[in-house]
């Protein structure tokens, strides 16, 4: 974690300072300006980074990683949701929140595929009618107008 | 108009029927998921949050108050229950409560729960009708130092946000501040962090970061966890006069612990419970009961809970510091509807603050009478299997994160964000210092940059005038008197739960 903060300080300073060259250019007297804050705070990033790593003594965390079959759960379930995301804009968002909450209850609860595939369906047209009847949310409806 | 007057108004508002169907929609609903074994208020709060998003701003943040209240009262049901504590300010609680439980006297130590959440709560809500608009009355006194000031007091709230690790709440806040910077910057609207890539110059929407960092991170912890449902039986609901008559002492002394460490910006209920719980047992006859079902056990830190949860709305609406974290989600609620809390506030938007606070009042009554009748239902629901409730809450929260700014960059945000959260969480960095900042970082920008012009660039400004000065020091001396209170209560949650809790 030290060593992503003083990274990102880094980051922030460069970008303070491509800003403060920008704003001497285009504004005239100016004493402060975009640049300012993202300066300060790559300083002070850049200083607990460091103090993080070399010299601030953090209280031990010690995380086993999952493993077994909670492992297995999570591992699918995060797969699950990025499939969600990428297939959303195509599939549209009855058809694939179908197909999402069926792999999802599968997946994360253990169902069996016909109770995965029925509590998929029950709560895919719960969601429907809160979001898009009740709620008259614009949803995404895909390649397919769903 | 004097007070009363205002606050005439404020409920004529508040109990027209779509505010008041909103107040109760939203302590349901605010029960609903608090009472989920594992998700404390502000995750709670994290995932209801988007549905208010389709309302007006009244009625969207009455109903995001009762979330919250319900949120609050929910979480004491499952440490009653079910011994799981959903935030730190619960684990008292469930020091007496869950002993109780088991001997089938669960019921009562709920109904104690409501009814001392009931008085606290509400005799919070009557000190922030009087005091807040006395606060509020020093607006016209405040420049850019002065709010720069405020925003600088809002910081020390960091000291008690950081689950006991001030390098680590430091960290994380200048985390927040630096994802705070992405988009457009305030003075030229020049590109900052972009690098070219379009989505990024509207910035990081705060839904998203909030739903990725508690919803769905909270999930991911609950299957590493293998969180199931767990069956408790309720026989007994309502306290025996007896049973109110040991309580209210402590319920009193609870309320007053908890209310007047609660106006201090940098007290959260997580340290208050502790106060009350210790203070209880100091002042008990019979210390030893403490532990074993003890009924002032639980009511102490209850009312302490609540009425520092309700005198943290002072500081909140008036100065626009949030002392906790599910407050500080819903200083990010207050801010998406366009209202920016502070001293300004009760001036530019009276009707909205007037019929806010009655909304309290009614959310407090709405809580007392659904949730003494109801307690069978919330045990119900501690039954449902955490692979049916999993898939729901992430399904809730991919829709929430999109339907904001209808964006699926903002989902991709929300998924980032859970995957970092769960990271973070599982080390023990404190999420909320983060947010705080995230919400807080434009605004604090926003007065250096306008202060520091004011000055020529000079610094000495925020020293020289009056308030500025005054709000300076007294930040510097709340994050000494935050940090002495932190280590005391982390220390005495260690005690009581042999690990680590973030506060």
């Amino acid at each position: 974690m030290g060593g992503t903060l003083v990274l990102l300080g880094i980051l922030s300073l460069w970008e303070g300072w491509r800003l403060y060259a920008l704003r001497t250019q285009m504004v005239a007297g100016a004493v402060v300006g975009d640049d300012t804050f993202p300066s300060i705070v790559g300083a002070a990033l850049l200083l607990l980074g460091a103090a993080i790593l070399l010299v601030a003594k953090l209280p031990q965390v010690k995380v086993a990683p999952p493993y077994g079959e909670p492992r297995k759960r999570m591992i699918l379930g995060a797969a699950i949701l990025v499939a969600y995301w990428l297939i959303l804009p195509y599939l549209g968002y009855t058809g694939s929140t179908a197909l999402v909450s069926t792999g999802l209850f599968r997946a994360m609860g253990g169902y069996r595929w016909p109770g995965a595939l029925l509590l998929g369906s029950a709560t895919t047209g719960a969601l429907y009618l809160l979001f898009r009847v009740w709620l008259l949310q614009p949803l995404p409806t895909g390649l397919l107008g769903l | 108009m004097d007070v009363l007057g205002h606050l005439g108004s404020g409920f004529a508002a508040a109990l027209t029927p779509t505010n008041l169907l909103m107040a109760l929609l939203g302590s349901l609903l605010g029960t609903l998921v608090g009472v989920l074994p594992g998700l404390g208020p502000t995750a709670a709060i994290a995932i209801l949050f988007p549905l208010t998003t389709v309302l007006q701003p009244v009625p969207a943040i009455i109903m995001l108050a009762g979330i919250y209240y319900g949120a609050m009262y929910g979480g004491s049901t499952t440490a009653i229950l079910l011994n799981i504590p959903g935030e730190v300010a619960s684990v008292p609680t469930c020091l007496d409560g869950y002993p109780m439980a088991q001997q089938g006297r669960g019921g009562v130590a709920l109904g104690i729960s409501a009814i001392g959440s009931f008085f606290a709560g509400t005799l919070g809500v009557v000190a922030l009708t009087f005091f807040a608009p006395f606060l509020a009355d020093q607006a016209l006194r405040f420049g850019p130092p002065e709010y720069f000031g405020l925003m600088v007091l809002a910081f020390t709230v960091i000291a008690s946000l950081s689950g006991g690790s001030l390098v680590k709440g430091f960290a994380m806040a200048f985390l927040g501040y630096f994802v705070s910077l992405i988009g457009l910057g305030p003075s030229t609207a020049e590109p900052r962090f972009t690098f070219g890539w379009a989505p990024l110059m509207s910035g990081v929407d705060l839904i998203a970061l909030i739903v990725g960092l508690y919803a769905i991170s909270e999930v991911f912890i609950g299957l590493e966890e293998a969180r199931v449902a767990i069956t408790q039986k309720i026989r007994k609901v309502f306290p025996r006069l007896a049973d109110l008559r040991a309580a209210f002492p402590a319920i009193l002394r609870g309320t007053g612990i908890g209310f007047v460490l609660g106006l201090l910006p940098g007290c959260a209920p997580g340290v208050t419970v502790f106060l009350a719980y210790d203070a209880e047992k100091k002042l008990s006859r019979h210390p030893e009961r403490f532990g074993t079902g003890a009924i002032e056990g639980v009511a102490s830190p209850e009312s302490a809970n609540n009425a520092t949860s309700s005198a943290g709305f002072i500081p909140l609406l008036a100065l626009g510091i949030p002392a906790s974290a599910p407050l500080a989600v819903l200083l990010g609620g207050l801010l998406v509807y366009g209202l920016q809390p502070g001293p300004l506030l009760f001036q530019k938007n009276p009707d909205f603050v007037w019929t806010i606070i009655a909304s309290l009042y009614v959310g407090n009554v709405i809580l007392l009478i659904l949730n003494l009748p109801l307690i069978g239902m919330w045990v119900w629901l501690t039954r449902i299997p955490y692979g049916i409730l999993g898939p729901m809450i992430l399904l809730l929260a991919f829709i929430g994160a999109y339907s904001v700014r209808n964006s699926m960059f903002d989902v991709g945000v929300s998924l980032v964000c859970g995957l970092g959260g769960f990271f973070l969480r599982r080390h023990q960095w404190p999420l909320a210092p983060l947010l705080l900042a995230f919400i807080l970082g434009p605004l604090l920008e926003k007065y250096l940059i306008q202060s520091l012009s004011m000055s020529g660039g000079s610094p000495l400004i925020f020293f020289q005038r009056g308030i500025s000065l005054a709000l300076i020091v007294g930040a510097a001396l709340l994050l000494l008197t935050s940090l002495a209170l932190v280590r005391y209560a982390s220390r005495r949650a260690k005690e009581e739960t042999t690990e680590e809790l973030a506060l």
